[in-house]
């Protein structure tokens, strides 16, 4: 069977020119995963608004000055507009609505808490099987300093995962960093190796954090090699005490405090446990400024989230506002949720007009109906049925419908308001 | 929770890469059975044994939790993993070489920033260092063999790795700059580093580094 369809493939895919394929990290989504990543999506966003974020769309296209950041700019999709003017594809959200918040919504009170689901295109990381077009639903907190916000996002972010299947701790974690933390220690500690420090540690490069610590005095060596390093749970209070050692002086003692106040909210939400502290994650972005986090599973390699604080991306576009705010990568985070069962579907055969008032009496009983309008034998009705994941067929009758189980189960007269209760039971 | 799984590369670093994990306890002695497999059991441990290039991808998508690599290949790939720490072992160095007899020559076209041919296995590596030298090269990429390229008219000079310099002697290369010094390096997933870290933790830091001399990385 394997090989047959193997073969057809192969000869399918020599008659098909080149550039009439999909290009290179995009495709086409196809039932049943497209109602999957429908269904999420739908799911995630009535989340949101159960914690008051409200909708905001940008365009895709965005001026390529609106993004700063070095590694988005370089991923992004760049074209030309008439007036020759670059553009580019809007490389993730973040960016965009902190420019939507300052232009638009400068007359309104703060905080702004918005929410989106988008497509985002990159560049990079085709060849590493990474997508040049994924889905990004997030949130973003705009006008607030308060570490409650950065709590309350995070919390939101473990209700969707939850309100998903996921289970915490077996099947996620939210990694929670503080990047003012080994920053303000460094600044104070040592200045001028702080730059080259915090460069080592971004690039995820503990063996350069040490060898550049090896300069030096001992003390300060041993915390700039230490603090990085501080991972565990976050409701064990030995993680934080670890860094509690290195809170010297007025920035990492402000981090700390920061991290503090975080914990005692998430701990309010209930949601502690599913976090894990790693004073080394400093984030991936240059925008983040403080409290910064990333979500994973332990069944795929990448972050399915990820977020932050970021109080300085606004003065880019006139505002002074401090923010915070995640996106969960949608492909990602389908890719570790438990399967689901498809919702019932009836396919309901025939051409006539006593089959459209069927249709019409099962949709208005609450049935999930697709009327195949043609004289079909229920062979034919079952392969259509399975082609497109519906349980049941059934045909209209004088007195309901015959109903069956796709695939060659018995047929049963059963009067229309009776369906729902067969098909959902 | 499944295995803790161990990226592990062939070639030249293998010994190396097996005594590292080997004074951390684990049961290495599975790889050195037979050469044909690619994922061996032992104990609480899975290996899974690749070419050395492909060990950030496996570690990086997660299909591993940990592995070690060369420098040089983290340079040249710069995958978004974590590096842990430096095994001081397998040192190589990255080096710009040529043919003897047009040594000088090369030397003295790239100090008049005129465009060479340079053949490598590490292109982006090439490139950075050429870019860093304000100096202009036609980076071509091979998969291996690099010694052949100079002596065939191919490019003009290389870019590649040398541990004692044998290779390059036998082709009549001679080193004009040396790039980088590279040791081998233990990386580490990303999620597997923060959700397993007591595993991961306990496994690196039992592995022995071997001290460097210091100021080789000059050479």
């Amino acid at each position: 069977m394997d090989g047959v369809l193997s073969v057809k493939i192969a000869v399918r895919m020599k008659k098909l020119p080149r550039k009439l394929a999909t290009t290179p990290g995009t495709r086409d989504i196809l039932p049943p995963e497209s109602t999957r990543l429908w269904d999420v999506q739908a799911r995630i966003l009535r989340r949101f608004r159960a914690f008051g974020f409200r909708e905001v769309v940008t365009p895709a296209l965005e001026y390529s000055e609106v993004i700063e950041e070095p590694r988005l700019r370089d991923a992004s999709f760049k074209l030309f507009d008439q007036g020759n003017q670059m553009l580019i594809l809007r490389p993730e959200v973040t960016t965009p609505v902190a420019r939507l918040v300052a232009q638009r919504l400068r007359n309104s009170p703060p905080p702004h808490k918005l929410s989106y689901s988008l497509p985002v295109y990159r560049r990079t990381g085709v060849v590493r099987g990474q997508a040049a077009e994924f889905h990004q639903a997030g949130v973003e907190v705009v006008g607030s300093r308060s570490p409650a916000e950065d709590a309350g996002a995070i919390a939101l972010l473990v209700d969707v995962l939850q309100d998903l299947g996921l289970r915490p701790k077996e099947g996620f974690a939210v990694v929670l960093g503080q990047t003012a933390f080994y920053e303000g220690y460094l600044r104070r500690a040592a200045p001028e190796a702080a730059p080259e420090l915090l460069g080592a540690l971004a690039a995820k490069d503990l063996v350069r954090v040490d060898e550049l610590s090896a300069g030096l005095s001992d003390e300060v060596a041993a915390a700039a090699r230490e603090i990085p390093r501080i991972v565990g749970p976050a409701a064990d209070g030995a993680t934080l005490e670890k860094a509690a050692r290195y809170a010297e002086g007025e920035e990492a003692a402000a981090a700390l405090e920061n991290l503090r106040e975080t914990l005692a909210h998430l701990e309010a939400y209930g949601c502690r446990e599913a976090v894990i502290l790693d004073l080394g994650l400093i984030g991936r972005y240059n925008y983040y400024t403080g409290t910064v986090y990333e979500a994973y599973s332990p069944d795929l390699g990448f972050t399915i989230a990820s977020g932050g604080r970021y109080d300085n991306l606004l003065r880019r576009f006139g505002e002074t506002l401090p923010a915070t705010g995640f996106a969960i990568s949608l492909e990602r985070l389908l890719a570790v949720l438990p399967a689901r069962e498809p919702e019932p579907l009836v396919v309901l055969v025939g051409g006539g007009v006593e089959s459209t008032r069927a249709a019409n009496g099962l949709r208005g009983s609450g049935v999930k109906v697709s009327h195949l309008a043609e004289d079909a034998s229920p062979e034919k009705a079952s392969r259509y049925a399975r082609s497109v994941e519906a349980s049941w067929i059934c045909y209209p009758a004088p007195d309901g419908v015959k109903l069956a189980r796709t695939g060659g189960g018995e047929f049963e007269l059963v009067p229309v308001p009776e369906v729902a209760e067969r098909v959902h039971a | 929770m499944r295995r803790l799984r161990i990226a592990v590369p062939k070639g030249a670093i293998f010994e190396d890469a097996l005594a590292a994990l080997g004074t951390a306890g684990l049961p290495v002695d599975v790889l050195r059975e037979n050469g044909r497999r690619l994922v061996y059991r032992s104990g609480g441990t899975e290996f899974i044994t690749s070419r050395p290039s492909d060990v950030p991808v496996f570690v990086e998508h997660g299909a591993a939790d940990l592995g070690i690599v060369g420098k040089d290949v983290l340079e040249e790939q710069e995958p978004n993993v974590m590096e842990l720490k430096d095994l001081g072992t397998g040192g190589c160095r990255m080096v710009l070489a040529a043919p003897g007899e047009k040594a000088r020559a090369v030397r003295e076209a790239i100090s008049h920033a005129e465009v060479v041919r340079v053949a490598t296995k590490f292109p982006n590596t090439a490139r950075r260092y050429f870019e860093g030298l304000g100096r202009q090269a036609e980076v071509i990429a091979l998969h291996g063999s690099i010694e052949l390229a100079p002596l065939v008219g191919l490019s003009e000079c290389i870019v590649d790795l040398t541990a004692t310099g044998t290779t390059l002697r036998e082709n009549n290369l001679v080193v004009l700059d040396s790039i980088s010094y590279s040791t081998a390096r233990v990386i580490a997933n990303r999620g597997s580093y923060r959700l397993r870290h007591d595993e991961v933790a306990a496994v690196v830091d039992a592995m022995r580094a071997r001290k460097q001399p210091q100021g080789v990385g000059g050479g």
